[in-house]
């Protein structure tokens, strides 16, 4: 599991380009909605577009370091090796996960450095609220991430035809920079409930209760309570989904599929 | 004791609404410290056989056992102790050392830092890449990217090494250092190498015994002394121009056992390996061909290879074979 983190953080490090990328893009889109909303005289919403910045480079993470990352290693051949040895799927899926989280901090600082220093947010945390939040929100985020990866055991190009298809639509059901559950969301009540399943709307929300207007614990505990279930419950699928497409795949020859 | 064993493996497989039979049948003994080959053409049957041993795939029916294992039952008994290189694989993560790809690949297995730093150091020097350990993956030759992934599949010192054609595209020097060390590892470590290949001169340089398979069946399983010996015919290669359009008339000849053909097109020359039961074929092939207004240039005999078995037993070179299964 840490020797894969390793790998992660290396790999992340290795390519000067890849830093630029990973370290701009949630820092560009974040600049722009912030700028966006002070232009329309909405300052005191420029504070969520800065959170959704620094949330959106651990989310894009989930999407294209991990799950897409499955299927390139399945289509250059590494994937065979982890699965001939005896090391668990999901252990090497835990390993990236705690890689992904490490190398996307630096860009989630940058983000809220540059945020915090020229756009003069006003903000109120709860620390104790803000940290188990995040800290819930990652885990559910990255259980997620290994439910879409197991997916590559079965299928190819159509799970990353899959992740392509609903990265946008959950970056704006989630709410990134904008509520879009409770007081203030754009969307009727029937879409705020399908926004709901998804971790990162829960987490959104309650970071956004913590962040900005102060919301303890207490404030927060359902939103908690339902991040930890949502993780708990994405996990146990993950690992069970894991194990049932290995066999499927076994059986149906489709857990090496190598470009040559 | 086989430390691999096949009984009836079978596997097939659906395509386009009808059943493609990749492995047919397989009885196979493989002993502990034997380099075993696996030869065949493009499409036989060899990788399909490796993703079964190597518990990646489930056979239709029949059974394989691995150090006494069941490989669609018990593979959780059997990863520990087998690995596998491929000469098509990608080496590793590019941005990492190879010293730091071979680490991580260890810890796969759970190979304590100072199990790996003795076997990195060993195998860095068996295999010459004791230069290159601490470079970047991308920073290396296909040769030494390759060595890199023969020392990753011994990395977890296992019993049993799949290896599916390791020297493939890679120069002289590099598959003679590679052939070498799997000979060193078999003999020295008491480790088996199961080595699927089409290239018939890497077989006979270090396999102590060959099954030949061809259509997912194995047709014969000896060493290859023993298979040039007992089924291998002489052949006789004969420069001709023009190129004959067609060999039946040749391949109809009493005696030929099979014929072969490439073709030069800048000098418009054929050349043609006929295998032969007995030698006069020789003369009655040089008149069909004459009658057919084609010039011989040149002609030798040639010993028997393994080429000449795998003719003699299926009356095509690996060439058309691999045509035929493509097509």
């Amino acid at each position: 599991m840490y020797s894969r983190a390793w790998v992660r953080v290396r790999s992340t490090y290795g390519e000067p380009v890849w830093v630029a990328v990973n370290l701009a893009v949630p820092l560009l889109s974040s600049l722009a909605m912030a700028l966006l909303y002070r232009s329309t005289g909405l300052s005191r919403f420029t504070g969520f577009a800065i959170l959704g910045g620094v949330m959106l480079a651990f989310w894009g993470n989930v999407l294209w370091s991990m799950a897409s990352q499955f299927n390139w290693d399945k289509e250059v051949g590494i994937f065979e090796i982890y699965l001939i040895s005896p090391a668990p799927i999901s252990a090497i899926l835990v390993g990236m996960s705690l890689g992904g989280i490490l190398a996307t901090v630096p860009s989630a600082a940058l983000v809220t450095l540059i945020g915090w220093r020229f756009f003069s947010l006003s903000v109120n945390p709860s620390w104790v609220a803000v940290f188990l939040t995040f800290i819930l929100t990652l885990a559910s985020l990255y259980a997620m991430g290994m439910l879409l990866s197991s997916l590559y055991l079965v299928y190819g190009r159509e799970a990353e035809s899959l992740n392509n298809a609903i990265g946008d639509p959950i970056n704006l059901l989630s709410g990134l920079y904008f509520p879009s559950i409770g007081t203030g969301s754009p969307f009727p009540f029937a879409v705020q409930i399908i926004a709901s399943l998804i971790p990162l709307t829960i987490g959104m929300d309650a970071l956004r209760k913590s962040v900005f207007y102060g919301g303890d614990v207490e404030a927060v505990w359902l939103d908690l309570l339902i991040l930890a279930v949502m993780a708990g419950v994405l996990l146990f699928l993950g690992d069970r989904a894991m194990k049932a497409l290995e066999e499927r795949g076994r059986r149906e020859g489709t857990l090496v599929v190598r470009l040559r | 004791m086989a430390i691999v064993q096949t009984r009836d493996l079978t596997r097939s497989f659906q395509s386009k609404g009808s059943t493609v039979v990749a492995l047919d049948g397989v009885d196979l003994d493989v002993n502990e410290g034997e380099v075993f080959g696996l030869l065949g053409p493009n499409g036989a049957g060899k990788t399909t056989f490796i993703r079964i041993l190597s518990t990646l795939l489930l056979p239709s029916s029949g059974y394989a056992t691995i150090s006494g294992f069941d490989v669609a039952k018990e593979q959780e008994k059997i990863r520990p102790i087998i690995n596998m290189a491929s000469g098509a694989e990608r080496a590793g993560y590019e941005f990492i050392s190879a010293r730091g790809n071979l680490w991580f690949f260890s810890q796969l297995y759970g190979v304590s830092t100072e199990d790996f730093r003795r076997r990195v150091a060993t195998l860095s020097s068996q295999l010459e890449l004791d230069g290159y350990i601490d470079k970047k993956v991308y920073e290396l030759s296909t040769g030494y990217r390759q060595r890199m992934t023969i020392a990753r599949a011994f990395i977890n010192d296992p019993k049993v090494v799949f290896m599916d054609e390791p020297t493939i595209a890679l120069d002289v020097m590099t598959a003679r250092r590679i052939r070498d060390f799997l000979v060193h590892e078999a003999k020295d470590s008491k480790r088996t190498i199961f080595l699927a290949t089409h290239n018939m001169a890497e077989t006979e340089a270090v396999c102590n015994r060959v099954a030949i398979i061809d259509k997912g069946k194995i047709l014969v399983c000896e060493s290859p002394e023993n298979l040039k010996r007992n089924y291998g015919h002489p052949a006789y290669v004969m420069e001709l121009s023009p190129a004959p359009i067609s060999l039946d008339n040749i391949a109809s000849v009493p005696h030929v056992k099979g014929v072969t053909s490439t073709l030069d097109e800048e000098r418009g020359v054929a050349t043609v390996r006929v295998v032969v039961e007995e030698d006069e074929a020789i003369n009655q092939i040089a008149k069909t061909l004459t009658e057919s207004g084609v010039k011989l240039l040149s002609s030798w005999r040639q010993a028997p290879t393994l080429e000449e078995v795998f003719v003699t037993l299926v009356g095509r070179g690996f060439t058309e074979r691999e045509h035929e299964n493509a097509s």
